[in-house]
């Protein structure tokens, strides 16, 4: 996978840069927005990772640009600006998803695998939704695991969907909060754990092999422990 | 707003000016009409007096007969001057003069007596005559009567009577439809200013009120108003770009912070014990920023001068998903959330940012109210306004603490134990004050019932 890092604080680019190689991700880095632009333009990217402040040119207007061009890349836009209309501006601009910096570099990955998926995973929607032998029926509204109906609410529906769209795959508790709520802010009690382990003891509790995993300093992955290792 | 024309300072000043115009018209007719009416009056008695007195001086001169034959000469004075005379005996029987009989039963106490006569016209229409009289007694027991008709006089002041109601009526009336249209003028100007005002206040400060350029008072008024939204949209303008610049360069730092805790924490070489120190360190990281960003937060909705992407919010549908998110932490403390709402309760607003708003208040109530406790979210329709209640049964706020504690960083004893930036409400006002709603925090006997009011969408 090939990403694209705009940003010109050099150190943290440095940071990101790193930590994005070690994750197995080849990164080019470019400082300024302009000569940013050409790259994102001229090269095969697979994502594009930009600053919102960018010398001699706005990651905003970046972003649009890249659009009215045809160019479908998916964005992560980053800022350090973070207020609400921020954000509903750096979405509308064209960016697929908005980090407000500081962020834990944890959170910058698993949104990266998870517009990474989006754009390579095939159009089709998908009727159901399976891992190992937990299967969710989208049309049914029914979740069966082994055999046996489990009975959630409709929160609870949308939690573990939203897992299994993106099974193998650490999503955040911010990215939880954002999909299954759409709520943007950072809640001081750790109220995603408590639904989460509501969910696990539905999910698993009963059932021999756990799927449900909590992936420390991260988030929550769901998957097949067997297989995937 | 809108504003009714019948309430306007315009209106109730035309219409006391009006009131005072009126006043005075009636002063002077009325005064002219009781003039006029006195002299006529006086007039006929003056006639009348000279009358009598030279009718005395032939009595006295010739005696009864010959004032009779002067009576007998000026018999039929009726149909000419409108003058009658009549002489009676001490038995009140006639002896001289044109009247028939004597026109009053017994005698009048007073000596001026009116009396109505009736006399034909030549058409036979009998027709009633006003009279005024006044009534000689010789020392001889003989009484004169000499009177006018005052036919003319009456019907003269009668209409001059009704000339001057009609003049008050008719100058109450324009006083008053000229008011009204002077009120239902300077009403539309003011409601055009009012509705730009409340378009700036609502946001848009490109709008301005329009100057005439007449110079008169609502020039001036429009003039300092636009002067104080030009200096105002400057501010607004200052103050973003300073903002955004200042949470830059606080972030800025902390995010390389963050970038170089977590970079060594991932080296090979950092080991458990360093790896622990690092996440110890990260998470007191996670508290200046998420107080810095709290901070950030009530500066820009204290500097905003309008809700950002505001859209149609239905709080009962915010407080069910907002009740949905928090229940199982609070069923995890041992405490009740219940979610009660009334449909209809639309308001504009930023849905996050109210549901921030309600999450400080809900996390609030999760950290003070102890276990068994009960958390309750309402909202409701009261007249015109949406509310939104959130009530608990925990320790409350004491009264002379509660507007204290909307101030940034401010605790109550005893809550210091308890984690926390102490600036939730802090934040929960900046909001509601930018949405416009009323924030108040009550007693629930016990606990704490925080109340917020909105302008209903």
């Amino acid at each position: 996978m090939h990403l694209l890092l705009i940003e010109d604080d050099q150190e943290a680019a440095q940071f990101l840069l790193r930590g994005l190689r070690e994750s197995g991700y080849t990164v080019d880095h470019s400082g300024d927005g302009r000569e940013g632009l050409f790259q994102a333009t001229e090269g095969r990217y697979d994502l594009i990772i930009t600053d919102r402040m960018l010398p001699h040119m706005d990651g905003l207007a970046l972003v649009k640009f890249l659009r009215e061009q045809g160019v479908g890349t998916p964005v992560l836009v980053l800022s350090a600006l973070g207020t609400v209309d921020d954000r509903v501006q750096g979405l509308k601009s064209g960016g697929d998803d908005y980090l407000t910096k500081p962020f834990a570099f944890s959170e910058l990955l698993a949104r990266v695998e998870a517009l990474l998926r989006r754009s390579t995973a095939p159009d089709a929607a998908p009727t159901r939704l399976k891992v190992c032998d937990l299967e969710m029926d989208l049309l049914s509204r029914r979740v069966m695991r082994g055999g046996r109906e489990i009975d959630l609410t409709a929160r609870e529906f949308k939690l573990l969907e939203f897992l299994l769209r993106h099974a193998g795959q650490v999503v955040t508790r911010t990215m939880l909060l954002e999909s299954v709520w759409d709520l943007h802010f950072d809640p001081q009690t750790n109220l995603i754990d408590v639904h989460m382990s509501r969910l696990r003891q539905a999910v698993d509790r009963g059932f021999g092999k756990p799927l449900i995993h909590t992936v420390r300093g991260a988030g929550y992955v769901i998957r097949d422990e067997d297989q995937s290792a | 707003m809108k504003i009714n024309p019948l309430r306007t300072s315009a209106f109730r000043l035309a219409l006391g000016y009006g009131l005072i115009f009126t006043l005075g018209v009636s002063a002077l007719l009325g005064s002219i009409y009781l003039l006029t009416k006195t002299i006529l009056n006086d007039e006929v008695d003056a006639v009348i007096s000279a009358e009598l007195e030279g009718l005395v001086d032939e009595y006295r001169r010739g005696g009864l007969s010959q004032l009779g034959d002067e009576l007998t000469f000026r018999e039929d004075s009726w149909g000419t001057t409108g003058a009658v005379y009549l002489l009676v005996d001490r038995n009140l029987v006639k002896e001289g003069g044109n009247l028939q009989t004597w026109p009053f039963t017994g005698i009048p106490s007073e000596r001026w007596a009116e009396f109505p006569l009736s006399a034909r016209r030549p058409n036979d229409d009998l027709v009633r005559h006003p009279v005024r009289a006044s009534i000689f007694l010789f020392p001889d027991g003989h009484r004169l009567l000499v009177g006018m008709d005052v036919t003319q006089e009456r019907r003269f002041i009668a209409t001059f009577r009704t000339a001057t109601l009609w003049g008050i009526v008719a100058t109450a009336l324009i006083g008053v439809l000229a008011g009204s249209w002077l009120s239902r003028r300077l009403t539309r100007r003011v409601q055009r200013a009012a509705e730009t005002c409340d378009a700036i206040v609502g946001g848009d400060l490109t709008r301005r009120l329009p100057v005439r350029g007449s110079q008169d008072e609502f020039d001036a008024l429009a003039q300092a108003v636009n002067s104080m939204v030009d200096r105002l949209a400057e501010k607004t303008q200052v103050l973003r770009a300073s903002f955004d610049s200042a949470a830059h360069d606080l972030r800025a730092p902390l995010y390389r912070l963050r970038g170089r805790l977590e970079d060594a924490a991932r080296s090979p070489a950092a080991d458990q014990q360093l790896r622990d120190r690092i996440d110890a360190s990260l998470q007191e990281l996670d508290h200046v920023q998420r107080t810095l960003s709290t901070l950030l937060q009530i500066a820009q909705a204290e500097s905003a001068i309008s809700v950002a992407n505001s859209a149609a919010v239905d709080l009962g549908e915010l407080a069910s998903d907002m009740a949905d998110l928090y229940e199982p932490a609070a069923r995890d403390r041992h405490l009740a959330l219940t979610v009660q709402t009334d449909p209809g309760c639309d308001v504009r607003g930023n849905r996050q940012l109210l549901a921030q708003v309600v999450a400080n208040l809900i996390e609030n109530a999760l950290k003070y109210v102890p276990a068994g406790g009960r958390i309750e979210l309402r909202t409701e329709r009261v007249g015109q306004r949406s509310r939104l209640t959130i009530a608990d049964d925990g320790p409350g706020i004491p009264e002379s603490e509660r507007q204290h504690v909307l101030e940034p960083f401010v605790r109550l004893p005893g809550a210091t134990a308890i984690a926390g930036t102490g600036l939730g409400l802090s934040l929960v006002a900046a909001i509601a004050r930018l949405h416009q709603a009323e924030l108040k925090l009550a007693d629930n006997g016990p606990g704490l019932k925080v109340m917020l009011d909105f302008r209903a969408a």
